[in-house]
């Protein structure tokens, strides 16, 4: 740790920063594909208010405003907290949010009704408690950035030797119950790993960046990849990423660490969630309108051909698209060489036939594939690709069907 | 009016429009909202001093509202792409939100004390102190805003009851019959927002933070019914705020502190007694059963399976798992012997029958009359 933080071109006490704010990340992401995959990425919010009466009974126990009797009894109360809300999840039917809802807002209560109880005895030293929890991200020092790493080297161990249980428990517990694993032994462990991190994330940087620091690298990472191993790397590297770009930004634009982290973090999960490839929105948008423009071609073409060699008014073809789709398809047709406008309307070029006749080849197999599909043998168990149903039946298959045959369906969609 | 009765009435009616509002949230899965509203709320205070120069309380508090209501609609946003659940929603949202005020106060309003706790966080022992004279009475100004909020709630509750409850319980449904659930969506989460930011003004964020979600989680124990649960709901908020008012002053401590305590009691006492779901009594009911069915299968001269420690079905107090030997499970018996082995834990070869050293329950699960859950 120390040689990485001299080594970095930036005066010691940004480099500190920055240094912890990456292993802060690169911990948080780790422990926050847990919390996120098990629907607890709040259990940090509920912690950093259930904190708050183990400080004070610490307090009141102790008679003196010391770190270290306040830093056992906020943990002791924030691991009480999680273990409260994992058992009113198990042995009720409240719900998880539900639970982090009233753990939160019971203990949060009780600390208010202690720490003002405190007070009206009229005990000076109480003073400024509820804030001892919270750091601040600006305020890391060297002792912070060692401690998270050790923490993160210790979760990368256990995630690495639990792998697999910890994989089968996060997708499927009831499969996972059914094979004999210790499933609350399991629980137990990510939950202790989720505490530990938020306890010591609390500590040093703040309840808001830890909460933000826990989900985003995970909702990232979930948006890229569908597998365990990866999103826990995934989630670490952007994790760590988002830590160093935020500390290093907030240092040359002179603002808050803390904030611009959770900022920078919220941006990154709005680029994941709207760009990753197969998930994101405007990914499905965009073949969505692919999709749409392709059958629109595709209908319009075959409705060309189908009015003979006579060239055809705009009008007069597409039954049920707007005029505007089919006038503009038909534009995008003759720029590809498929129709040509003469003076009385369109009719096909020679590629343009070919592509006709193409389309209606594809159309007849479809139908001969729903008519037929159930007495041809096909190799592969699983339904064919639509939009490509030649390629994913075999040659052997389509034969079959094309000797079949099949005829459109009644529906004037089969003529599109 | 006395300060002791405005008190209770300011967080009575409070406990009406969360009560009212809170049970829609919990059955939703979002109870956490108020959480985030209440922290979501920080960048509209900082705009507000930006724009209009002032601390004054009804610029901070459409201030305010504005951003809740930024929150909640981000949130079912959020929500509806299907890629981001609601509980990490919750915790992506508030925290940029939260932010985003952060650096504003930062950037624009670090010479003044724009302190969250003094702004918009109100306390609700201040509440007698801030009247409005409305013909010749002097009513507390949170009296009027809350009891406004609250009757606006129970209009929209009582005007769109058929859409509010098919959307929250089968919003798929909902759709079939011409009831868009992202409408009913954000009409709720708005009127949260607004019903929230209010009440912060008057009572502090804990009080409502604590009276959405406690109560609603309370009366979710007690019944099934959505009107029942909403009537429950809204009289353990009025428990809360009476006995939290007595407790507080006994105790000499914070009003609103003590009236989340008390809602919390309501909830213990509810998930340990409710006689549906409560943990005691299913306990009891299980421990009646095992015993009236031992005694029906002695009448019978049956050879009664003694009253063991009852276990989920599948496991066994060698842990892990086991599987039933010796068939299939007859009525009259309570359990099957299990195929591991006494002792050694170890399981034998499938075709072993018998001499078990556990007992697999099946009774538990086809017992008649037992609801499924």
């Amino acid at each position: 740790m120390d040689a990485l933080i001299d080594a970095l071109p930036l005066p010691y006490t940004d480099a500190v920063v920055a240094t912890g704010a990456a292993v802060l990340g690169l911990l948080a992401g780790l422990v926050g594909v847990l919390a996120v995959l098990r629907r607890r990425t709040l259990v940090g919010d509920a912690l950093s208010h259930a904190a708050l009466p183990g400080v004070a009974v610490a307090f009141l126990l102790a008679g003196v405003k010391d770190t270290v009797s306040l830093l056992v009894g906020a943990a002791v109360a924030g691991t009480l907290a999680a273990v409260l809300v994992l058992a009113l999840e198990r042995s009720s039917r409240v719900r998880p949010d539900t639970a982090i809802g009233v753990v939160l807002s019971g203990s949060f209560s009780l600390g208010i009704v202690l720490l003002t109880h405190i007070a009206a005895t009229g005990d000076a030293g109480q003073a400024g408690l509820q804030d001892y929890l919270f750091g601040q991200a600006a305020g890391l020092v060297q002792a912070d950035v060692t401690l998270f790493a050790a923490l993160a080297a210790g979760t990368v161990v256990v995630l690495a030797l639990l792998h697999r249980p910890l994989t089968v428990v996060l997708f499927d517990a009831a499969f996972a119950r059914s094979t004999g694993l210790p499933i609350r032994l399991l629980e137990l462990v990510s939950t202790v790993l989720l505490v530990v991190a938020v306890v010591v994330g609390l500590r040093t940087v703040g309840a808001i960046l830890m909460v933000a620091m826990i989900v985003v690298p995970a909702v990232a990472a979930r948006q890229v990849t569908g597998r365990l191993a990866t999103m826990l790397v995934v989630a670490g590297v952007v994790g760590a990423a988002v830590g160093t770009a935020g500390s290093l930004l907030s240092t040359a634009t002179r603002t808050p660490t803390g904030p611009v982290v959770v900022l920078l973090g919220a941006g990154v999960v709005l680029l994941a969630l709207s760009l990753a490839p197969g998930r994101g929105v405007l990914w499905h948008a965009r073949r969505l309108r692919r999709d749409r423009r392709r059958r629109q071609r595709e209908g319009v073409l075959v409705d060309v051909a189908a009015a003979g060699p006579a060239p055809v008014a705009a009008s007069a073809l597409g039954a049920g698209r707007p005029s505007r789709a089919v006038r503009r398809t038909l534009r995008r047709l003759r720029r590809d060489g498929l129709v040509r406008a003469t003076g009385a309307g369109w009719s096909l070029t020679a590629a343009g036939q070919g592509a006709a006749t193409a389309v209606l080849a594809r159309r007849e197999l479809w139908w001969a594939w729903l008519e037929h599909g159930a007495e041809v043998a096909v190799g592969d168990a699983r339904e064919p690709d639509p939009d490509d149903l030649a390629g994913s039946l075999g040659a052997e298959a389509v034969e079959r069907l094309r000797a079949l045959g099949g005829t459109a369906p009644a529906v004037a969609g089969g003529a599109r | 009016m006395s300060p002791a009765v405005a008190i209770v009435l300011t967080a009575g009616l409070t406990a009406t429009a969360c009560g009212l509002l809170g049970p829609l949230l919990v059955l939703r899965r979002e109870a956490l909202v108020g959480d985030a509203v209440s922290h979501s709320v920080l960048p509209g205070i900082v705009l507000v001093h930006l724009v209009l120069g002032t601390r004054a309380t009804l610029p901070v508090i459409v201030g305010a509202a504005a951003f809740g209501v930024v929150c909640v609609l981000a949130l079912e946003a959020l929500r509806s792409t299907g890629l981001v659940r609601a509980d990490a929603a919750i915790a992506l949202v508030f925290p940029a939100l939260f932010s985003l005020g952060l650096l504003g106060v930062d950037r624009w309003a670090a010479d003044i004390h724009l302190d969250l706790d003094s702004t918009i966080y109100g306390q609700i022992a201040f509440v007698p102190f801030r009247t409005l004279v409305l013909g010749a009475v002097a009513v507390p100004q949170s009296v009027v805003a809350i009891g406004a909020v609250a009757l606006v709630d129970l209009l929209l509750l009582v005007a769109f009851w058929k859409q509010v409850k098919v959307a929250t319980f089968d919003p798929g449904f909902a759709r079939t019959t011409g009831v868009d659930p992202t409408v009913v969506a954000r009409v709720l989460l708005t009127a949260v927002a607004a019903t929230a930011v209010t009440a912060f003004e008057a009572v502090g964020a804990i009080v409502v933070i604590a009276l959405l979600v406690v109560p609603a989680a309370t009366a979710h124990l007690l019944t099934d019914r959505l009107g029942v649960m909403i009537a429950v709901s809204v009289a353990v908020g009025w428990v809360a705020a009476v006995s939290g008012y007595a407790g507080a002053v006994a105790l000499d401590a914070s009003i609103g502190g003590a009236m989340g305590v008390v809602a919390t009691c309501c909830f213990v006492l509810a998930l340990l007694l409710s006689p549906q779901h409560g943990v005691l009594t299913r306990a009891l009911r299980r421990r009646q059963r095992v015993r009236a069915a031992g005694r029906a299968a002695a009448g019978r001269g049956t050879a009664a399976v003694p009253p063991t420690p009852l276990r989920r079905p599948g496991t066994c107090a060698a842990g892990g798992s086991c599987r039933p030997a010796g068939g299939r499970w007859r009525p009259g018996t309570l359990a099957l012997p299990c195929a591991r082995a006494a002792g050694t834990g170890a399981l034998p070869p499938r075709t072993a029958a018998g001499a078990g050293g556990c007992t697999t329950r099946l009774a538990q699960a086809s017992a008649p009359g037992r609801r499924s859950r």
